[in-house]
């Protein structure tokens, strides 16, 4: 692991325990995740011990504890979404890629995550993939979507 | 020092008039004046947490209903703590609370008949009714359900569905029955400084527990159980009293595992020890053990193996024989022989009763000189060195208010807690620590300087600090060069030690066992001498501070009396340079074989592990009453918890000293008239000046010895190696035995295992973590062999092992024999590995 990256952040900041939680969207910016040898070093650093900041980094929503897959498939469930079928096309997904919401697939291919709103509530129901909007979505698109994914 | 102490307020509670100190909480202060108020979360020792809400009540002139448990008490508040209203809010949210609890046994209508009917006679004994939680009828919880009088739940019923972790030693954890109370959390953050615990994840999800889903041993847990004494409920429950049921009482006594002399509460059941658990005694621990005290003293005790009948060896047998066989066979053995042909070694984990006692019988009775005790190996330095530093105003309780802390080899997580605690309190007033340890310490972590010196070095940093501080001319430069520590460090370190108003010194028992530090004592002189320090030597065998008081060396008699003439000691029958043809083993087995003699006694709780003519049971800390002397000197009593009768099922143990007096009476009669402890400590009293007429638990100050310290020859060349190869004391010594090999969850840690290195040189010698090697010294002349284990808190370049004092136990540990001859720690040594 690139520990200069970690020391560089280090420089930023003055080691206060109050600057947990930048210090961790940094880490998780350098390596995409929070390593648990990142957590290491940073709980050393503010003397904070790793069990602190893991519960810290829990709380939050936006931490995330494995690497990230190639590709981010977001299925949005807000309320015009999920009243479209929303639900149907997730559960079609999660099947497919045999992970729930909020992870990854084990070949690091994938992650799947719902989301609240997109902010196209018109096109209901919305896949995102990667940076790509999928609209009016149904149980065979996301099918073909995978498949076609699958084939490349 | 005096404190200032806080100002009295008043207030109104439930329109009665109250004091309090000022500062405390709402909650507090009734708690002070006897007003109960429901609470599930707060803690004398934590910080307000406001998790639970039961605890509301009504202030005049607040909006709404505050919570008394982290609302600050003020003069002339008017508080209301049980109205109607308040009544039906804690019922509300006790059933919300309950709601994620299994709450059969709190609510179910057949609870009364469940109780009366849960034992059914069958062939077997059976339980009917519901068993899920090890705390029925000694819950907070449940009080609190009676107490708020709820009855019936209109909530369904969240099950969580963990799986309950049986995984770690000590202790089991069922996460089900949490009610995320946090004073686990809390303790473990705030007091322990452990921080193994933590809330994880959020909203219903929230559970307790280290990172990663790791195990408690992977994440560093100490397992002092202090999360276990705070838990309202059965979420957290010890593994070895878990389904013993409500206990019957407590005694409160002292640990006889080390020489903090902790105060703590021993439960019992059917007139059986059961569990021990922390007293909250302000003048030692205030509610905190470690490891050892918390969970090993039950097993220690109750173990399968324990010896509990007199045995002879007759012919080619040993058997099992009478008290009165037994006592004629010795008293015939020892009748026959001359006074120099005899010696008794003791241990310092006896109490000042069994020591003084023994002490008597071997001067008094046989009229020899010849008793020693194991003391000698754990307080290393020499007993003049030790005796100068009881003279010391030494206080654990006073290392809280210390503004600067320098710790020496000192890692409180499984020895010493209570230290680390202390340390741990003055850091967080604000306190500065500066630490010297090569290894890596829990105290490393929160230190402001970390001065990483090579192993045997602590002295010659101690003696740099002690000059510069006392003002004389100190070489920087040098020393950093000698010890490998960074010239700035050290300044810093000067820097902060120089600021210090009140210091505290706490040396590790480590320092102490290293064999090149002549000048260790001098310097600890001189910095004990200092003004406003407190200086705390650490060592182990729990009463080898009464051992020194009751004399029982053969150059120091009772009261720090210099015995005249040389007796034979440990040192002569180690080297054998003197043939006995009686040996007499009181506690401690420091032989891994049987010592060379004519007959060899051995009066222990354990057998040892080599052939004895004579073996005598001796009780326990749990079957026999006494005191100990802690490192304080206060004179602090062990209680006896278990009476049994003497009897094939029972066992035929006895106290320590009533065998001395019953050999005595055999010997010579009523020569050592002793019916019960006190008897001793009367005589005590007499023959030791200084000891206490009354059991104040006061700290003493002990005259210091004035006696030629015998140098151990330092041996001169320093031999070859890639590696430095340390050895440390053993801290798990109880009475001969390793407590590890008894305690399964302390051999399940193996903390004392195997050469510890760290993994980047296991690495680069191509060894895997397990595998076995062969460490030789001397050109290869003499070698050792045993398992590595990775250990990431040692230095690179060197190899940590364990030296214990005792072998009863652990038949792996005669691996070590070949490292006994050696006088050198540290010494270098090469590595290889065996076989292929």
């Amino acid at each position: 692991m690139s520990e200069d990256g970690l020391t560089t952040i280090g420089q930023e900041f003055k080691g206060e325990r109050g600057d947990l939680i930048p210090i961790l969207q940094r880490a998780q910016d350098l390596y995409g995740y929070l390593r648990p040898d990142a957590i290491r070093m940073i709980s050393r650093w503010l003397k904070i011990s790793e069990n602190e900041i893991f519960g810290v980094a829990t709380f939050f929503a936006q931490f995330r504890f494995h690497p990230p897959g190639q590709h981010h498939i977001k299925i949005c469930l807000g309320t015009a979404c999920h009243v479209k079928g929303g639900e149907q096309i997730l559960t079609i997904a999660t099947h497919r890629l045999g992970v729930g919401a909020g992870e990854t697939t084990a070949d690091g291919k994938y992650d799947l995550d719902r989301v609240a709103c997109l902010g196209c509530c018109a096109l209901a129901p919305v896949v995102a993939f990667d940076d790509k909007i999928y609209s009016q979505m149904s149980v065979l698109k996301i099918q073909r979507i995978l498949d076609g994914q699958k084939i490349d | 020092m005096a404190r200032k102490e806080p100002r009295t307020e008043t207030m109104e509670i439930n329109h009665r008039k109250v004091s309090f100190p000022e500062g405390v909480t709402v909650h507090r202060a009734a708690e002070l004046n006897g007003v109960y108020i429901p609470s599930l979360c707060s803690h004398k020792d934590l910080s307000p947490f406001g998790g639970c809400r039961l605890c509301m009540v009504e202030i005049e002139g607040m909006r709404g209903y505050p919570l008394s448990c982290n609302t600050v008490a003020q003069e002339g508040m008017k508080v209301l703590t049980d109205t109607v209203m308040l009544r039906e809010l804690r019922k509300e949210i006790l059933k919300l609370i309950l709601s994620e609890h299994p709450s059969s046994c709190l609510v179910c209508n057949e609870r009364t008949e469940c109780q009366d009917y849960q034992g059914t006679i069958r062939k077997a004994g059976v339980t009917t009714g519901c068993r899920f939680c090890p705390n029925d009828g000694q819950c907070e919880l449940q009080d609190l359900v009676e107490k708020i009088g709820l009855t019936e739940m209109d909530y369904p019923i969240y099950y969580h569905g963990y799986e309950p972790e049986h995984d770690d030693p000590f202790y089991d954890r069922d996460y089900n029955i949490c009610i995320l109370c946090g004073r686990c959390v809390r303790m473990c953050q705030e007091v322990r400084g452990t921080s193994v615990l933590a809330f994880t994840y959020r909203g219903p999800r929230v559970k307790i527990g280290p990172a990663f889903g790791r195990s408690h041993t992977e994440a560093g847990c100490e397992f002092c159980g202090a999360c276990v004494d705070v838990c309202p409920t059965g979420a957290l429950a010890d593994k070895v009293s878990k389904w013993d049921g409500k206990p019957d009482g407590c005694y409160v006594s002292t640990c006889p595992f080390c020489a903090i002399g902790c105060q703590i509460e021993l439960y019992h059941k059917n007139g059986r020890f059961s569990k021990a658990a922390a007293n909250i005694d302000p003048e030692v621990n205030d509610g905190q053990l470690c490891v050892k005290g918390r969970f090993c003293l039950p097993e220690v005790t109750h173990h399968f193996e324990r010896a509990k009948k007199p045995m002879l060896q007759k012919g080619n047998y040993f058997r099992e024989v009478s008290w009165a066989e037994a006592l004629e066979r010795v008293a015939a053995e020892l009748k026959g022989i001359q006074p120099d042909e005899f010696a008794m070694l003791v241990s310092p984990d006896l109490t000042n009763e069994s020591l003084f006692a023994a002490q008597k019988f071997v001067r008094d009775c046989l009229g020899s000189r010849n008793i020693d005790s194991t003391a000698r190996l754990e307080l290393g330095g020499g007993l003049g060195l030790w005796s100068k530093l009881f003279s010391l105003p030494i206080s654990i309780k006073n290392i809280a208010q210390a503004d600067v802390i320098l710790a020496v080899g000192l890692d409180s997580r499984f020895n010493f807690s209570v230290v680390g605690t202390k340390v741990r309190k003055a850091l967080d007033r604000g306190a500065k620590l500066v630490t010297i340890d090569p290894r890596d310490s829990n105290l490393a972590r929160y230190t402001d300087d970390w001065l990483r010196p090579l192993p045997g070095r602590e002295g010659l940093l101690l003696k740099f600090f002690a000059d510069s501080l006392a003002g004389r001319i100190t070489d920087l430069p040098w020393v950093a060069e000698e010890t490998t520590v960074n010239v700035p460090l050290l300044e810093r370190a000067l820097e902060i030690l120089s600021s210090s108003k009140d210091l505290a010194v706490i040396i590790g028992p480590q320092v102490f066992h290293y064999d090149n530090n002549e000048a260790l004592g001098d310097s600890l002189m001189t910095l004990a001498e200092r003004k406003n320090t407190n200086f705390i030597p650490l060592y182990f065998g729990a009463n080898a501070r009464g051992a020194l008081e009751m004399g029982v060396f053969p150059e120091i008699g009772p009261g720090g009396m210099s015995s005249r003439g040389q007796g034979i000691g440990l040192e002569e029958i180690v080297n054998g340079s003197k043939r006995l043809k009686a040996i007499y083993l009181v506690g401690d087995i420091p032989f891994f074989e049987r010592p060379d003699c004519d007959f060899l006694i051995v009066q222990d709780i354990y057998l040892p592990p080599f052939k004895v003519d004579a073996f005598l049971p001796a009780s326990t800390f749990a079957e026999a009453g006494g005191t100990l002397v802690n490192m304080e000197g206060r004179v602090q009593e062990v209680v006896q918890v278990e009476n049994p009768p003497e009897g094939a099922v029972m066992g035929f143990m006895r106290p320590d000293w009533r065998i001395f007096a019953d050999l005595a009476n055999s010997l010579k009669g009523n020569s050592m008239n002793y019916k019960t402890s006190q008897d001793v400590l009367r005589e005590i009293r007499k023959t030791v000046p200084d000891f206490p007429a009354r059991l104040g638990r006061k700290p003493r100050r002990m005259k210091a010895i004035d006696h030629p310290e015998i140098h151990k020859p330092t041996v001169g060349k320093t031999s070859e190696g890639d590696f430095l190869l340390v050895a440390e004391p053993a801290g798990y010594r109880h009475r001969g035995i390793d407590i590890s090999s008894k305690v399964g969850g302390l051999g399940e840690l193996a903390l004392e295992e195997g050469f510890r290195m760290h993994p980047g040189d296991i690495d680069s010698l191509g060894l895997k973590n397990g595998d076995r090697i062969r460490l030789s010294f001397d050109n290869g002349k003499v070698s050792a062999g045993g398992a590595v284990r990775a250990d990431v808190e040692c230095p690179r370049g060197v190899i940590y092992y364990t030296r214990p004092v005792v072998f009863g136990g652990l038949k792996h540990r005669r691996e070590l024999l070949p490292l006994y001859i050696l006088k050198q720690n540290p010494i270098r040594v090469n590595v290889s590995r065996i076989g292929t």
